[in-house]
């Protein structure tokens, strides 16, 4: 092979030290032995590497694009738990799930973390960009987008932070306005989400993206090519030097460097085009014109070129300068990996492409044919002309799995016996006013959560402009249909640092309340596992106690993970982010006419709490505010979550519940006030004695599986849930205008709502005005 | 050529934008900010070597798109 | 327009044409086009390029969105790119009397192109949406009173004083005129029955933020010009037709309103 047109030939004859060094100095971060096994397949094929060849495996094998450290871990502890609804799961970029007898939905969830971390405006933006290219190429209209937030304290005092960092209040400022511009403009719901403040993500922030979608079931298409001779059809934006070596840069921990060293691998969106981009690839889906259809994300042409044909069962033949260019002067190798937005690659019979092409022109979305299917099982990338790639797809996207080296460290758990506080009026505003447990208002309500017109619970609502948040939105997802589709996402990464297996396992108890709490039927999960450097035994140690948590919680639920992402190296000079793999949940509910939402609806009604509260205060956020370390994290019982559950639902479904609030952070007098921030009342809990629990404590635990409801009829409450065995305590009753909460008649909280609710809304607003 | 057009408001409009900023620029310490104006900026590049008549199609440009004469003054540079 | 209806000189509700025009970046019209599929109407999405002829249709309805991004200022785009296709047709449009209404980033359009408040024919806005005065994109509920004593081809239907709670998603919603015609150009709103619909708060009183999301002076939320037949709104009635809970679907009640309006012209 020739340099005539900018191809390299790369000498791999070297010494092992050198083999590194050349990884390095790439750009591709492979290991030695990565490095090795690349050499003694050239060395098989009787020559050297071209430039071009070796990037595409450096883009392939990375662990973004082979999840080479999870991957034995995730197939046998997450990815084998069934569930019937599942039409088409984790194989593709969205997992497939029924909806009803002729409509599936889509969901998608990923993280966008170190982009996030050194653009936070671009990086979050294009992350919101991928997930929805992750759902479109499955042929489905995105109804919901879901954006779960972690960012280092917004109080971070600026000489504390480490150089090369930008301070926490920059990055959430720009995250959120990234995904605000991104998903406003492209039009589709941001209804979801969450956004915590821990130390652990100073350095590393987590940008977690999700996107749900619906789809006519003689619609879904898949990733893959389906006959010899599709046409590869690649559309949407062109191909410029942004984003190149995103994988790999995603794949590596942060360091000083990162801002500077690694800005060329931020991509730049664009929801103008995305948004008739979109509206072209379903109408020629629609009208069956496509065999198969995927997004360019990470890797670029190199993964999605390899990846399905290789689905299919062939080889592929590019000519590379076809692909429309942004600039000039691109070398081979830099478009072939190239991260451009907004771009999707379709696979066209000959006798579909004009009709095809027709429909991107009357969009304005450009349409360029760059290829085509061959029967051998080879990638080959032409230059005007000249070949610069010759690999067999087998090699190129099998990429290595490894079973990296487990240390689990020993959580020692005791229960403590605390003083009684003095003040816990005092200690309940400090808890409303921590930024993890504020009002997150500033951010909600910059996103579009009503566009499409089919939100039917929003994810703060309430009385107009006083609101509750609510545990999951509800979307209305088909037009000719009243059932509805429940999003919501949980998790703590607080308790997730303080035991990573009850952790996660506490993750899934949320969200399955979560869901419930609405009034919907879980049905399907997607993860997002955020972890520190696999290759440090302590951190994989972590990664696989929550996966086992994961695993524990979910097997018997009867619902799966359908979709999932891995993003490991969430580590900076400072240390790992906490553990945090991020659930999505998905539900389901009949009508979206019979949702329960949270705000108190009648003065009078009874408050009651359901399910059992134990001492349970590891990681709790009450043990944080008293400045205890200890405590026994929160267990949970599945059996105990699907029973509870059912008995929940139906007492909801006959009307007897009028609002309800799942127990998580902060316990029960949380929940209340919440409940009572989005009405024009107030609250009278009058606590029972509790055995071996003080009232402050039985306020505050943060047991699993509990729910909060506000209930019309409590005979009909009381006579369903003693015949199920359903545990519960009638509290109190909605009345007046504060929150009291007595026991034996000696008040521990009384305190007027207005004020209560002023300090849970202006906490996050005082940082970011 | 190249000219630029920078767009900003007509006096006595109040620009929420300039006035948030200069609240946050506040709150990063920075006491001595008086006031803090937003203008938007286009430089265009334009054929032609004809002065009089690119300043005339850059009057139109604003007219028909580029600013509300409700609320927007501009301001325009030739650059060579 | 020729009238099929076998009752003589009303049309059927289903042979009433509606263009919901879009062009790139317009993201609300399929819940537009639904508002008046629902109510029996035939509603089509047309995208400017391809719009032939605006009288093929009975009622133009801008929807919302970020047409065009949003890039330069809200709307300025799409109207200047009307401007360029259909100044002339659109004119004889509004003035034969058909509707022409604006939803969000549409009532930007619509002002953007001059024909809002429309107090003389001109090819440059008399107006503004500008910025609101929290500087940023705001969503939520508002509730929105109408005032409207019957001229707003788009709320004839509406009983005046009556209060309806509509989302509001944007982020230059506020209401400008010159500087130098404030006074008279509000003053003349006022007397004209231009007014349509006013932010209010619980008690149905005229309050500030945030019940007035956006600081449009005497919290103006949507108007129409003088003969009644254009129509620009910020909030979105065609967004509130499934909160049964929460007493908002009389957004329907605009839609319903300009196809009676239509059905009898």
């Amino acid at each position: 092979m020739s340099s005539k047109q900018n191809v390299f030939e790369i000498n791999l004859d070297l010494p092992d030290e050198k083999l590194l060094e050349l990884s390095r100095k790439i750009g591709i971060g492979l290991s030695l032995d990565e490095m090795k096994s690349v050499k003694n397949y050239f060395k098989e094929q009787g020559r050297n590497p071209t430039d071009i060849e070796i990037q595409a495996i450096g883009q392939a094998w990375s662990e973004h694009c082979c999840y080479k450290s999870s991957k034995s871990l995730l197939k046998k502890f997450i990815f084998n738990i069934e569930a019937p609804q599942n039409i088409f799961v984790i194989k593709e970029d969205a997992g497939v799930v029924e909806f009803d007898k002729d409509y599936a939905y889509v969901l998608a969830l990923e993280s966008h973390n170190h982009p996030s971390a050194v653009e936070p405006y671009g990086g979050a933006a294009t992350g919101i960009g991928g997930i929805l290219r992750d759902v479109v190429c499955m042929g489905a209209q995105p109804v919901a987008l879901i954006d779960p937030i972690f960012f280092g304290p917004l109080d971070l005092p600026y000489d504390q932070l480490p150089k090369g960092v930008k301070h926490p209040e920059f990055i959430f400022r720009g995250v959120v306005a990234g995904i605000r511009d991104y998903g406003n403009r492209v039009g589709i719901p941001t209804v979801s989400g969450s956004v915590y403040f821990h130390p652990g993500y100073t350095g590393n922030c987590l940008v977690n993206v999700g996107c749900v979608g619906i789809i006519k079931k003689d619609d879904i298409i898949h990733s893959r090519v389906k006959e010899l001779g599709d046409i590869f059809v690649m559309v949407g934006g062109k191909t410029g030097r942004d984003g190149i070596h995103g994988v790999n840069f995603a794949s590596a921990e942060l360091d000083e460097e990162s801002e500077t060293s690694s800005r060329s691998a931020v991509q730049v969106g664009d929801p103008i085009t995305k948004e008739p981009l979109i509206h072209a690839c379903l109408e020629a889906n629609t009208k069956k014109l496509l065999n198969g259809m995927k997004d360019l994300g990470g890797g670029g042409l190199s993964c999605v070129v390899g990846e399905m044909a290789h689905a299919g069962g062939f080889g592929a033949k590019v000519n590379l300068e076809k692909v429309l260019l942004k600039e000039k002067g691109m070398k081979p190798w830099e478009i072939w990996v190239s991260e451009s937005q907004e771009r999707m690659m379709l696979a066209v019979s000959k006798e579909n492409l004009k009709e095809v092409i027709d429909i991107f022109d009357k969009w304005d979305v450009n349409a360029a044919i760059i290829g085509e299917t061959i029967t051998e099982r080879r990638v080959l990338v032409y230059y005007e002309g000249e070949k610069i790639f010759d690999m067999d797809s087998e090699f190129l996207t099998g990429g290595p799995l490894y079973a990296r080296d487990v240390k689990v460290v020993e959580r020692d758990q005791k229960d403590i016996k605390t003083q009684a506080p003095k003040d816990v009026n005092e200690i309940l505003i400090k808890m409303l006013s921590d930024p993890n447990i504020a009002s997150k208002d500033w951010v909600i309500l910059q996103y579009d959560h009503t566009v499409r017109g089919s939100t039917s619970l929003t994810p703060l609502y309430g009385d107009v402009v006083n609101f509750s948040p609510q545990d999951s939105a509800i979307i209305k997802p088909v037009e000719e249909l009243n059932k509805g589709l429940v999003v919501s996402t949980a998790v703590n990464p607080f308790l997730l640092e303080y035991d990573p297996y009850w952790g996660a396992a506490s993750a899934i108890d949320e969200i399955y309340r979560n869901i419930v709490a609405v009034g919907g039927k879980p049905h399907s999960l997607a993860d997002c596992l955020n972890f520190g450097n696999p290759e440090k035994p302590e951190r994989f140690g972590d990664f696989y106690q929550a996966v086992m948590g994961l695993n524990f919680a979910t097997k018997d639920l009867q619902i799966s993970f359908s979709s999932g992402n891995v993003s490991l190296y969430n580590e900076s000079m400072i240390g790992s982010c906490p553990p945090t793999p991020t659930i999505v949940g998905i539900g389901l509910i009949d009508d979206v006419n019979n949702k329960i939402s949270s705000n108190f609806k009648k003065e009078g009604n009874s408050i009651y709490i359901i399910g059992n509260t134990e001492r349970e205060f590891g990681g709790s956020l009450y043990y944080r505010i008293l400045g205890i370390d200890g405590g026994i994290a929160p267990k949970m019982n599945p059996e105990n979550l699907i029973h509870y559950s059912k008995v929940l639902l139906d007492s909801m479904q006959k009307g007897i519940v009028k609002s309800c609030h799942d127990l998580s952070e902060g316990g029960l007098a949380v929940a209340i006030a919440e409940m009572a921030f989005g009405s024009d009342y107030g609250v009278e809990i009058e606590l029972p004695i509790i055995k071996d629990m003080r009232a402050d404590e039985f306020i505050f635990s943060e047991s699993n599986t509990r729910w909060v409801v506000e209930v019309k009829d409590d005979k009909e409450f009381e006579s369903l849930f003693t015949k199920n065995k359903v545990p519960f305590i009638k509290i109190g009753k909605i009345s007046g205008k504060k929150l009291v909460i007595k026991q034996n008649g000696v008040k521990i909280i009384d305190a007027p709502i207005e004020k209560l609710r002023d300090k849970w809304k202006n906490a996050i607003w005082e940082h970011m005005g | 050529m190249k000219v630029e057009i920078k767009v900003g408001l007509k006096e006595g409009i109040t620009d929420p934008e300039g006035l948030n900023i200069k609240k946050s620029l506040k709150l990063l310490s920075f006491d001595n900010v008086e006031n803090v104006e937003v203008k938007r900026s286009y430089v265009i590049e334009i054929s032609g070597k004809d002065e009089k008549k690119i300043r005339e199609d850059v009057d139109m440009m604003c007219k028909k798109l580029l600013i509300n004469p409700v609320i927007h003054d501009y301001e325009v540079e030739m650059i060579k | 327009m020729q009238s099929g209806s076998i009752w003589g000189d009303s049309m059927d509700r289903s042979e009433i044409k509606v263009c919901v025009l879009r062009i790139e970046g317009t993201n609300n019209e399929d819940e537009m086009y639904y508002a008046f599929k629902r109510l029996g109407a035939s509603p089509e999405l047309v995208h400017l390029k391809d719009l032939k002829d605006i009288f093929d249709y009975n009622c133009l309805m801008i929807p919302g969105g970020f047409s065009a991004g949003d890039y330069v200022r809200a709307g300025a785009i799409f109207a200047s790119r009307i401007r360029a296709r259909m100044a002339n047709d659109l004119h004889k449009f509004i003035d034969e009397g058909w509707p022409v209404g604006g939803i969000c980033n549409g009532f930007q359009v619509l002002v953007e192109l001059g024909v809002l408040p429309g107090f003389k024919r001109m090819d440059y806005p008399d107006a503004c949406l500008f910025l609101n005065n929290s500087a940023r994109f705001e969503c939520r509920p508002t509730l929105l009173k109408h005032e409207n004593k019957g001229k707003c081809v788009f709320t004839q239907n509406i009983p005046k004083g009556e209060v309806m709670l509509v989302p509001s998603a944007h982020g230059e919603g506020k209401l400008l005129f010159p500087r130098e015609k404030e006074k008279e150009y509000f003053d003349r709103l006022f007397e004209n029955d231009q007014i349509v619909f006013r932010y209010v708060d619980k008690d149905g009183k005229y309050a500030g933020y945030p019940w007035n999301p956006n600081g449009s002076a005497h919290n103006i939320a949507g108007i129409c010009n003088e003969a009644g037949n254009v129509f620009g709104m910020m909030p979105h009635p065609e967004r509130s037709y499934f909160d049964k809970n929460n007493n908002g679907i009389s957004g329907m009640k605009v839609f319903e309103s300009v196809l009676k309006y239509i059905e009898e012209k």
